[in-house]
């Protein structure tokens, strides 16, 4: 006989697992599908790439006096009617220009811009919705490659944020799971099976493929 | 009938679940690490640097795309090292191939020297956390004409695309269980929305 205690854990981990994933259904979706679109770029009906629409153009900039680079890049942005993650160029700005991109999912400028003549040169390359899909997997203002890759963008926390509650949320319905399939006695030896089969296989990859010759 | 599938669909929820449960843990942890490990990636450890004499493959230097990589292959293979080989960088002024090669656990880089017939390795262990890194990018959209050029990484594309089936069984698969539960369905449907909304309002912020 379960006690009123356990009785009510089990119900509220139940209702967890399945409120957790009706409320990040959407989100799971989406990242799921693109993470597989992420993988087969060769798949060609999501080529976004090659159907972008770019458009460029120059237009003058206010004077400013010394400010520093994400200073001013931002009061260019001001002024241009930007908004977005800053992106800088791996390499050093030249003296007298600034370089950087402007990015938010299905929407890129490229500005360059000329501080001694006060001009700018943008370019703007608009993507489909497949290009939006994809650059909201990894939207998060960090780069892997560049360390000093920072957020500057609030929508860009907002999203990450999301990002973060999606993962937690995951995690929250793993363990859930596996209480849930704890209590229940007849399909604990199948569920072990399954379970022992997955940790080997990821176990595999996560560390073995580095022993590997 | 609706009994059996009833059944049948628990049952296969719960047992493909727990298959996948350490691959969704996987994804998640590395969630937090993408986002918001900023640090350089330390190295675990470094071995120095070591010059080896190799039997370079006729023709590499020519060779362009997936032909480079394969004639790059035999050359790792002969220093005992395996992975995947990313964009190689060829120096043609001093005949050299910058090869990297990198898996879970392991980073190397093999810097040839086409006409001396050696090769400089190094090799950098990475830790646990870059490797679930590595793994949630992986393979990912770049390099496609020459991705998966190691078996394990195309074993491991077939294993995170088998995720992606299989989460949109288990959300499916999920739903229906849920919807079973008549009791639940007030509830669950106003958690439903809700999500929805958040998820929209929040898509449309960022893109609009």
């Amino acid at each position: 006989m379960q006690s009123f205690r356990s009785q009510s854990l089990e119900l509220w981990n139940r209702r967890l697992h399945y409120y957790l994933g009706l409320y990040f259904l959407f989100f799971l979706w989406l990242f799921s599908f693109t993470g597989l679109l992420l993988n087969h770029p060769q798949w060609r009906f999501t080529n976004y790439w090659q159907d972008r629409k770019e458009t460029q153009f120059e237009t003058p900039l206010q004077p400013r006096g010394p400010l520093s680079e994400l200073d001013r890049a931002r009061e260019i942005m001001r002024e241009l009617g930007l908004a977005g993650e800053i992106d800088w160029p791996a390499q050093k700005q030249t003296q007298g220009r600034l370089d950087f991109a402007v990015s938010r999912p299905g929407l890129l400028h490229r500005v360059s811009a000329d501080l001694i003549q006060n001009r700018a040169r943008i370019s703007r390359i608009e993507v489909n919705a497949w290009g939006v899909m994809n650059v909201l997997h990894t939207f998060s203002g960090t780069r892997v490659n560049n360390p000093a890759a920072t957020r500057d963008w609030t929508l860009t926390t907002v999203w990450v944020i999301a990002m973060d509650a999606v993962a937690a949320g995951l995690l929250l319905m793993v363990f859930s799971s596996y209480y849930m399939w704890y209590r229940l006695k007849p399909k604990r030896r199948m569920g072990l099976i399954a379970l022992t089969t997955g940790i080997v296989t990821c176990a595999f990859f996560a560390v073995g493929l580095g022993w590997l010759r | 009938m609706a009994k059996i599938l009833y059944v049948w669909t628990r049952d296969l929820h719960l047992y493909i679940g727990l298959f996948l449960s350490p691959f969704l843990l996987l994804f998640a942890i590395s969630v937090f690490l993408l986002n918001h490990v900023r640090a350089p990636v330390s190295a675990v450890s470094a071995t120095p640097a070591e010059v080896r004499v190799v039997r370079v493959p006729a023709g590499i230097e020519a060779a362009q795309g997936i032909e480079r990589v394969q004639l790059a292959g035999e050359v790792i293979s002969q220093l005992g090292i395996s992975g995947e080989i990313n964009f190689i960088r060829a120096v043609p002024k001093e005949s050299r191939l910058v090869i990297p090669v990198v898996k879970p656990g392991v980073e190397a880089v093999v810097d040839l020297h086409v006409k001396e017939g050696t090769a400089k390795v190094s090799v950098r262990k990475t830790t646990f956390g870059e490797s679930l890194s590595y793994l949630h990018r992986s393979p990912g959209p770049h390099n496609a004409a020459i991705r998966g050029n190691w078996f394990w990484t195309r074993a491991w594309q077939w294993l995170a695309d088998a995720t992606v089936y299989l989460v949109m069984f288990l959300s499916l698969s999920g739903i229906y269980l849920w919807a079973m539960l008549r009791a639940e369905r007030t509830a669950g449907f106003i958690l439903m929305l809700t999500g929805a909304l958040t998820f929209a309002g929040i898509v449309y912020a960022v893109i609009s």
